[in-house]
């Protein structure tokens, strides 16, 4: 199905350059160029051979060079019954993509969520703000160098006295014994 | 404040001017019609609504923070804590994105085990929705009834799991722990009695007169409307959309099993009101029921356990499954990077499509039939906020 749909992007929307990508297991998606990511969209809502009518979710995933923004839409639909993985890459320093929220109603929260976890801004957005975290918040979650603030609104985020410390040095030294034992059987270091 | 309009009124040839502004309510955090910690500004006009913002965020805990940072096999208990009524098929959910990655053959003692626990959660999560939607209504009776009953589902849960709500049991690879041959003789007598108890239900609230006037016609959604939002489960099925994942995208042993999708009946109301959403659930309860018989006829001896590698490691690669859960459609997103814990893993909540539709239901509506509207689309919080 794909292989299909990635012809069928690739010669309604110019300049899409649709590609399908599949792991080891599991999946495959189809990525697609940003600022071509509205118009292909509305191409496969109303495609009438797939008729993508649901958005499911928005995913967004912080891949420390590029922060990956996922569509995943569903035609709701006995006959059709088809789930795809849209993707789209943007760059991290300025992630910008088009608002689909004309197309699907549902894109409205899933947009600001996407926005208050990785910080991907949605351009037309009728309603563009936080939605999870409170509106003065500082930083973004679900960022990979995300740390969190120390004090919001003169409380402090991170008590001592609520902190889990001896946790925290049993799980420093599982993980420093497991990067030794990585180095001494000569093993490239787990990424972190 | 939005300006409605200037009245002038004439006092003793006085011309007066009046102005009429919208009210601004504050509903929730802590309202008993939420059903959690949700706040939901509204504007009301006296007592008809205007505009309803829904604030939430009031239970994120970031639990996608979290899966970052953990292995496969803990994340099931953070998975358990997102929708708390429904803790068995959040899990199932979850565990059958990890074993399709891993492609991990489930015994099938532990798939009937499985299907059999999954549809006493929805039966459990029903009778909640059940109950404490007839108290947002104002009776308080049908919620004892409904307690009394799934109070022998969460003993049940309790025995196999050694928890009441949050079970942390259905394992990559089976479930944590067999069921024995006393136990499924009270799921058998436990279904016989909640057939005779879901009449009673019947003609305590679903024909009664009062709870028909107050949610018939009232808060619909009607199909397009459920298409623009993404909703699933019983709020479309309400509308009358006959769609079930259990027999559009059959898993684990559903195309096996005999039953119905239950959609809107009509008999009161019209398609996609309050009273067509709650008639489906009490219909659902009578199918799951007719799900667990066959389950216990079809329940061979055997292990519940599947080998699974002692360290779990996902293939590179992501997945997205779905499953019918009692309040719609959850899906996991696992993207994996080789490694020991997910790269990232996100949930597609109904409750939250569900809640994103309350500011296009509201306005035009009584407060009174609001309350009503945010009952019968049955939200938990803690799957909203996640």
């Amino acid at each position: 199905m794909h292989n299909e749909l990635v012809t069928l992007i690739n010669s309604k929307v110019g300049g899409a350059n649709a590609t399908t990508s599949v792991g080891e297991a599991g999946d495959a998606s189809i990525t697609v160029e940003g600022a071509k990511l509205y118009a292909v969209c509305e191409m496969l809502k109303n495609d009438p051979t797939y008729s993508f009518n649901v958005l499911q979710v928005i995913t967004g995933t912080d891949f420390k060079d590029y922060i990956e923004v996922a569509y995943i839409m569903a035609s709701f639909d006995p006959a059709k019954n088809y789930e795809l993985i849209l993707k789209v890459k943007l760059d991290r320093n300025n992630p910008e993509v088009e608002s689909v929220c004309n197309l699907w109603k549902a894109a409205n929260f899933l947009e600001r969520e996407t926005y208050d976890m990785l910080g991907v801004i949605f351009k037309n957005h009728p309603d563009f703000r936080r939605i999870l975290c409170p509106e003065d918040w500082t930083g973004f979650p679900l960022r990979k160098d995300y740390v969190v603030q120390e004090v919001y609104n003169g409380m402090v985020v991170n008590p001592e006295h609520k902190m889990n410390i001896p946790d925290r040095e049993f799980n420093a030294k599982q993980k420093a014994a497991e990067k030794a034992a990585a180095a001494a059987s000569g093993a490239a270091p787990a990424q972190e | 404040m939005q300006e409605l309009g200037l009245v002038k009124i004439n006092h003793d040839g006085q011309e007066e001017a009046l102005k009429s502004e919208l009210l601004t309510l504050n509903m929730g955090p802590q309202h008993p019609a939420t059903h959690g910690v949700l706040r939901i500004e509204i504007k009301t006009d006296s007592e008809i609504v205007a505009q309803a913002t829904p604030y939430l965020g009031y239970l994120h805990r970031c639990f996608e923070k979290h899966a970052e940072n953990l292995d496969y096999r803990g994340i099931i208990p953070f998975v358990d804590r997102m929708d708390y009524l429904a803790a068995m098929s959040m899990e199932w959910g979850y565990v059958q994105a990890v074993e399709k990655m891993l492609k991990i053959e489930v015994p099938e003692r532990a798939e009937y085990i499985r299907v059999m626990v999954a549809e006493l959660q929805r039966i459990g999560s029903h009778l909640m929705a059940f109950g404490t939607y007839a108290i947002d209504l104002g009776a308080f009776s049908p919620f004892l009834y409904a307690f009394q009953m799934r109070e022998e589902i969460l003993r049940l849960f309790e025995e196999l799991s050694g928890a009441r709500l949050l079970y942390n049991y259905i394992w990559v690879g089976g479930v944590w722990n067999d069921i024995n041959k006393d136990q499924l003789d009270r799921i058998a007598d436990f279904c016989n009695r909640m057939e005779e108890e879901a009449k009673k239900y019947n003609q305590l609230v679903s024909y009664n007169e009062i709870f028909v006037n107050r949610t018939a016609k009232v808060g619909i959604m009607d199909e397009e409307m459920c298409y623009q939002y993404g909703a699933t489960g019983p709020v479309l099925r309400g509308a009358g959309v006959k769609w079930d994942l259990r027999k559009n995208r059959p898993y684990s042993l559903y195309n096996k099993l005999e039953f119905d999708v239950c959609t809107a009946t009509l008999e009161r109301g019209v398609l996609g009101d309050c009273w067509n959403r709650y008639i489906v659930r009490m219909n659902e309860v009578i199918q799951s029921i007719r799900i667990i018989r066959q389950c216990l006829d079809g329940i061979q001896d055997g292990i519940v356990m599947a080998k699974v590698p002692k360290v779990i490691k996902l293939p590179k690669g992501e997945i997205y499954l779905r499953t019918e859960c009692p309040r719609g459609e959850l899906g996991y997103h696992i993207i994996s990077d080789g490694g020991k814990t997910p790269y990232r893993l996100k949930v597609k909540s109904s409750c939250f499509t569900h809640t994103s539709m309350l500011p296009d239901v509201a306005p035009g509506q009584m407060i009174a039939d609001f309350v009503a509207t945010v009952g019968s689309i049955d939200i938990v919080l803690g799957e909203v906020d996640r």
